[in-house]
């Protein structure tokens, strides 16, 4: 079942092209999809992290949108785990790279 | 808490912004403080300037609102004039050139490359002869629209044209009205081909018989909170009145001030009458009207004409305005495509000239981005069918020419995800090279909308296509979503979604194949909206069958990440500095 994008996608949207996977216990289905942070523009008590798989791929689930509200606190963690573990990654692939193992 | 956009505007907003405006004209742009630059473009917008995208600083798309398309004698000329002389900048559009006007899906004008200092000699020219860009754009009345040729349509059942004109003169610039939550669409329609759209607005008057004290009165139903942004569109709901036309203004001066006091101004996003009509429901909004706004009793619908509709449905006559049609004054008029709505300048004053020698000098714009030369006697049709511009602005053109209609795109625009307007004329004259519709199919509406903020009406077409992004042999390309089976009429209807980031080079093969398996499956003269609602997503998804063809794409790298698509160096660093002040 399609049905049209919960998520606006316009040039302010933070990432419209990700590969991710939904996996439940009796499926697993790759598919692209989009990511976006965001807050209301006044008086915003959270940042939210919003994402939201194709649904072409994805028949075991209903289309959907997950949406995370996070403390400024808790977005920051947030941050700075991706932060360092894209650190991590960078250097991993560097190192690969060095080794002639380029990953492409 | 109100928005910031709602701050804003509760410091300066409506008449008073233009002094503001000529000030910084004269002082140049870098006058505007940087830390108030957000401020004063939201608030140029009321003045129909919008700031353009990122890369091309200092510079604005320019909107003049044409109430219901209609450009007096002489008025497209100064279009004309105003765009080859001020619509140039630093880049060329390989398929336009330098100089250009856009006409729109609500029946205005664009320009862009628009310097701040030029606004005042524009403006002077624009307002000496009778045109204005004044809430082109903003929170407030925007440009009204309806069938264009209201008031000269043999097929017309009331001339809306007089009431059109009054709520114009009534509203903009009225202080109770510009400064609602949100933009407010409104369309008044008297012909009974549908042309006015009024479904997708925030606002409709359609035409309907009542009886009142005994006698048949041809007067208007109503309708609200229509409209296609968000994600979220609606068709616009029947509130149950029925209005004579020498009280359309109190109805609509009603329902505007009704949104004004009632709609969300806390988060934009909710803030169109389509959210407040969800939430309080057709009733409500008509017992409100009634106890809080007009002060007199109101009807009843009366007996619409929705089963004549024909104007975008997929199916019958006049799914649009292109061609010779009859006026009731016994002249003609003549719909011409403008492909994707772009006409460049020198082309606008040509069609100017001709519009003057063949008819009465007038044109009117359609909401299928098209362009129509009206009063044109029996005897001048034969030698205007003649004008080498007909040639390129045709009334007979192939369904893929007249069936395309574009957005901005990321050419200017801050929202767009992918290039638009240039991408589907060349999808346009590919499929017409390349691709046959069956024999009794002569229209075939497809739509391109740089992102879901709608401006192309992707969702009213047979083939809607919106900006996204995909990879293809691992590198990110712009792409398209595709939907299928829209369009209005006594039953319109959304388009479906089916396929998702299809390549933008694998589009054309997608709806060739599309196309193929329709004209082998389809039933007897079915129509191919038909078609589409008698199959299942899973089915349509199948049939849309992407494939690379020897249609070619140049745009199919981040155009967003460009100050200028078609520049030859493209990227952002190497953006022209904002224009210097003359």
């Amino acid at each position: 079942m399609m049905a049209d994008r919960l998520l606006r996608v316009n040039a302010y949207t933070t990432l419209d092209l990700v590969d991710g996977r939904a996996r439940g216990h009796e499926f697993e289905a790759d598919a692209p999809g989009v990511v976006n942070v965001t807050a209301p523009r006044e008086d915003p008590e959270h940042v939210t992290l919003q994402v939201e798989l194709d649904g072409t791929d994805t028949d075991a689930l209903a289309p959907h949108a997950d949406e995370i509200d996070l403390s400024p606190a808790q977005a920051r963690t947030l941050g700075d785990a991706l932060e360092s573990t894209a650190d991590r990654v960078e250097a991993a692939r560097a190192d690969s790279s060095a080794d002639g193992d380029a990953d492409r | 808490m109100p928005t910031d956009v709602e701050n804003w505007k509760s410091e300066v907003y409506g008449s008073e912004i233009r002094d503001h405006l000529f000030e910084f004209a004269e002082r140049g742009f870098d006058s505007i403080p940087d830390d108030e630059r957000d401020a004063w473009f939201e608030r140029f917008k009321w003045w129909g300037l919008y700031h353009q995208r990122n890369g091309q600083e200092g510079y604005f798309m320019m909107r003049i609102g044409t109430p219901n398309g209609v450009l007096e004698p002489g008025q497209l000329r100064v279009v004309g004039e105003i765009a080859d002389e001020y619509a140039r900048g630093p880049g060329t559009n390989p398929i336009f050139g330098d100089a250009y006007a856009d006409f729109t899906t609500r029946q205005s004008i664009q320009l862009h490359w628009i310097e701040l200092s030029d606004v005042p000699a524009i403006f002077e020219k624009l307002e000496a002869n009778g045109l204005s860009t004044q809430q082109a754009c903003g929170d407030s009345w925007r440009n009204i629209v309806g069938n264009p040729v209201a008031g000269k349509d043999a097929q017309e059942v009331i001339d809306a044209w007089p009431v059109i004109r009054d709520l114009n003169e009534t509203f903009k610039g009225n202080d109770d009205h510009s400064n609602l939550p949100r933009k407010w669409k409104v369309s008044v329609t008297g012909s009974a081909d549908g042309s006015g759209q009024g479904d997708i607005n925030d606002l409709a008057f359609e035409p309907a018989y009542k009886e009142v004290d005994g006698e048949d009165v041809v007067g208007f139903n109503v309708r609200v909170g229509g409209g296609l942004s968000r994600n979220e569109p609606r068709l616009a709901r029947d509130i149950d009145v029925w209005v004579s036309p020498e009280r359309v203004s109190d109805v609509a001066g009603g329902l505007s001030a009704l949104f004004r006091d009632n709609g969300d101004r806390e988060d934009r996003y909710n803030a169109r009458i389509k959210f407040l009509v969800d939430e309080w429901g057709a009733e409500r909004v008509r017992e409100t009207l009634q106890e809080e706004y007009v002060d007199f009793d109101l009807h009843t619908a009366g007996r619409d004409v929705r089963e004549e509709y024909t104007y975008n449905t997929g199916a019958g006559e006049r799914n649009d305005l292109i061609g010779i049609h009859d006026q009731k004054d016994g002249t003609n008029f003549v719909g011409l495509n403008v492909l994707v709505g772009r006409m460049g300048a020198e082309d606008v004053l040509e069609l100017a000239d001709v519009a003057e020698e063949y008819g009465s000098g007038e044109v009117r714009l359609s909401q299928r981005q098209n362009v129509i030369v009206t009063d044109v006697p029996d005897d001048a049709i034969d030698d205007l069918l003649d004008e080498p511009i007909l040639e390129h602005y045709s009334p007979s053109p192939s369904p893929f020419m007249r069936g395309s209609v574009a957005c901005t795109g990321t050419e200017y625009c801050s929202l767009s995800i992918v290039e638009t307007k240039n991408r589907q004329v060349r999808y346009a004259r590919w499929l017409k090279e390349n691709v046959e519709l069956p024999d009794d199919v002569d229209q075939f509406h497809i739509h391109l909308s740089g992102c879901t903020a709608s401006c192309a009406q992707p969702q009213i077409a047979d083939v809607s296509l919106r900006g996204m992004k995909t990879r293809k042999d691992g590198e990110p390309v712009e792409a398209l979503d595709v939907g299928l089976g829209g369009g209005l009429g006594a039953e319109p209807q959304f388009a479906r979604w089916v396929t998702q980031r299809v390549p933008a080079d694998e589009v054309p093969g997608a709806i060739a194949n599309l196309i193929d398996t329709f004209a082998a499956e389809r039933e007897e003269g079915e129509s191919f909206r038909a078609f589409v609602a008698r199959h299942d997503d899973d089915e349509l998804d199948a049939f849309v069958d992407p494939e690379e063809t020897d249609y070619d794409d140049p745009m199919m790298h981040n155009t967003k990440r460009t100050w200028y698509p078609y520049a030859e160096d493209d990227s952002l660093d190497s953006a022209p500095p904002a224009p210097a002040d003359d």
